[in-house]
């Protein structure tokens, strides 16, 4: 199993690290948001920032629900990447050996979630040259670093799980919309609770991205200590999404 | 012991019944043909023998484990090429066999990658992608990855398909010499005749999901084979006088009589129509045992149509 696993992921981080167009996307979309929408409440008076926020800069506020965001949405390219494989026949040769179903969902999802922290130091350091100031707290950052593996992992299965079966293109898009969508304006990512109405605030609570983004806000906005109740409620989603992607993935998964 | 047990092996999908009620068997160190029509059925017992997919009822052993029960076991002794060549082109020759062998477990694997891709000539492009090989390039890579773990049988399906002629004869002597010197069994499927008769020592012809005979090409030219005398004529022809001397077909000027013994009727034959412009015999080949047998046309232009549209079929895949 852990030898597959090895062979399936390599082959997963060989076909990513060669694809030009993987970089450009890598670099590209955090520069695209941060610059387009990380300026968008620019115009507001900073005390007003400060009361909702808790800091003078939106930017500073929003870069950790950006990468919230982007660690679940690239959970999408494991489901697209076995589907790719599916089309190919790739998953007739792997699964014509000894290979365990386990071992190619994991190394999608874990592949997934490769390419989903590679834009994370991307978009801090973006962050940093248009003049985020990061309050850092190391013990909150080590457990957020941990929580973007885990909840890259669990979305990663979520996804491939719900489109375990088909052969085509456009399932994962449409899936991702489904569930990626309503996840990222109903969490803190974007925009403070105070904002929201009491059922968005009531969805928001239980939503693993607000957790998540709030985890990441501890360790590099306010710099203040990690929040174990957070970290284990996201722990408990991604085991739970990740086993349950796992007993679907055993039972349905097919070569063709 | 066989290499490949199959009793009475049936797979339906929903209605369609894809394979109904097959039972044949390979011996150690044999190479086997399995012979058929698209859609016969071909594709389907190799996915099952290779533990792709379930059975709906019957049995089916590999190197002595049931396919269904001991599906790892199997798996560890096979080699499995498809007709579609799936390889990733992104990576190096080398780097397809690493991962290839690192599924089957096999640890000493750069040792062997590299031996292989020497046997194959492929060692100079070890290290180059794998995208910017010819077909028969890649064709070779498949056939050294499914080698890389020493497996008993390999499973070919339509292996030559798509490949030129050169590609096609060089093809074959690979599988002869991996076959004598390794001495892997080889089952595969084929829907070229000629294929089949110049590699398998036997063979089964599988027809609508039933096999319809079992031999070597030879017992089956004998009983199943028909010669056929194809005559150019000037005028239509009364298709009834030539009915004794079996079955007739005729189109667009020509005559196919469908006989035994060519040889021995044609002077009849000839004698029997008027305005013979032309004599042709197309002795008893796999090729007539397999439209015997498949009920295949006779008509070559249609053969050639049906490759054709099989061809683009499989483009579309």
């Amino acid at each position: 199993m852990i030898a597959q696993l090895y062979a399936l992921y390599k082959r997963e981080v060989l076909k990513l690290f060669r694809s030009r167009y993987m970089w450009l996307m890598i670099i590209a979309q955090p520069v695209m948001w941060i610059i387009f929408f990380g300026n968008s409440l620019a115009g507001l008076p900073s005390a007003f920032l400060t009361q909702f926020l808790g800091v003078g800069s939106y930017l500073s506020y929003m870069l950790p629900g950006m990468v919230s965001i982007t660690v679940m949405t690239t959970g999408m390219f494991s489901s697209m990447s076995l589907v790719f494989d599916r089309r190919m026949g790739y998953l007739k040769r792997v699964l014509a050996t000894p290979t365990p179903k386990a071992a190619v969902f994991l190394a999608k999802a874990l592949g997934a979630a490769t390419r989903g922290l590679l834009t994370v130091p991307v978009i801090l350091a973006v962050g940093a040259l248009l003049g985020v100031h990061y309050s850092i707290n190391p013990a909150s950052l080590l457990l957020w670093v941990a929580a973007l593996v885990a909840a890259g992992v669990g979305f990663a299965g979520l996804f491939t799980a719900l489109t375990v079966n088909t052969s085509d293109f456009h399932a994962p898009g449409v899936v991702n919309n489904f569930i990626t969508m309503p996840l990222m304006f109903t969490s803190t990512a974007l925009f403070p609770r105070q904002f929201f109405p009491e059922w968005l605030r009531a969805i928001s609570a239980v939503n693993p991205l607000t957790y998540l983004t709030e985890l990441g806000r501890d360790a590099v906005t306010y710099g203040t200590p990690p929040d174990a109740t957070a970290f284990i409620y996201l722990a408990a989603f991604s085991a739970a999404a990740t086993a349950a992607a796992l007993v679907i993935v055993e039972r349905l998964l097919t070569a063709d | 012991m066989d290499a490949v047990l199959v009793e009475n092996l049936v797979k339906r999908y929903g209605d369609v019944v894809a394979l109904d009620g097959i039972s044949f068997s390979v011996a150690g160190g044999e190479i086997f043909g399995l012979l058929g029509p698209n859609g016969a059925g071909k594709t389907t017992t190799i996915k099952i023998l290779t533990g792709l997919t379930r059975p709906t009822s019957g049995r089916a052993l590999v190197a002595g484990f049931d396919v269904v029960k001991e599906t790892r076991e199997v798996k560890r002794r096979i080699g499995w090429i498809s007709s579609e060549i799936i390889v990733d082109d992104e990576l190096t020759a080398l780097e397809n066999l690493e991962i290839q062998a690192r599924l089957h477990g096999v640890s000493n694997w750069r040792e062997r990658a590299l031996q292989l891709l020497r046997y194959f000539g492929l060692a100079d492009a070890a290290n180059r992608p794998v995208g910017k090989f010819s077909t028969g390039m890649r064709k070779r890579l498949e056939v050294a990855m499914a080698l890389l773990h020493g497996p008993e049988i390999l499973f070919m399906d339509e292996p030559t398909v798509g490949l030129d002629v050169g590609a096609r004869l060089g093809f074959w002597e690979v599988v002869r010499q991996i076959n004598r010197e390794f001495g892997v069994a080889v089952l595969l499927t084929t829907h070229y005749m000629e294929e089949a008769e110049e590699l398998c020592r036997r063979v089964a012809v599988i027809n609508k999901g039933k096999i319809a005979a079992v031999g070597t090409p030879d017992e089956l030219k004998a009983k199943y084979g028909v010669d056929v005398i194809e005559l150019e004529v000037e005028k239509p022809v009364d298709v009834s006088r030539l009915t004794p001397f079996g079955e007739v077909a005729a189109q667009d000027g020509k005559v196919l009589v469908k006989t035994r013994r060519a040889e021995e009727v044609l002077a009849d034959v000839v004698k029997a129509v008027d305005g013979v412009k032309s004599v042709k015999i197309k002795k008893s080949s796999l090729d007539t045992v397999f439209i015997n047998l498949t009920g295949a046309s006779i008509e070559g232009e249609q053969t050639d149509l049906r490759k054709i549209y099989m061809r683009v079929r499989r483009a579309r895949r």
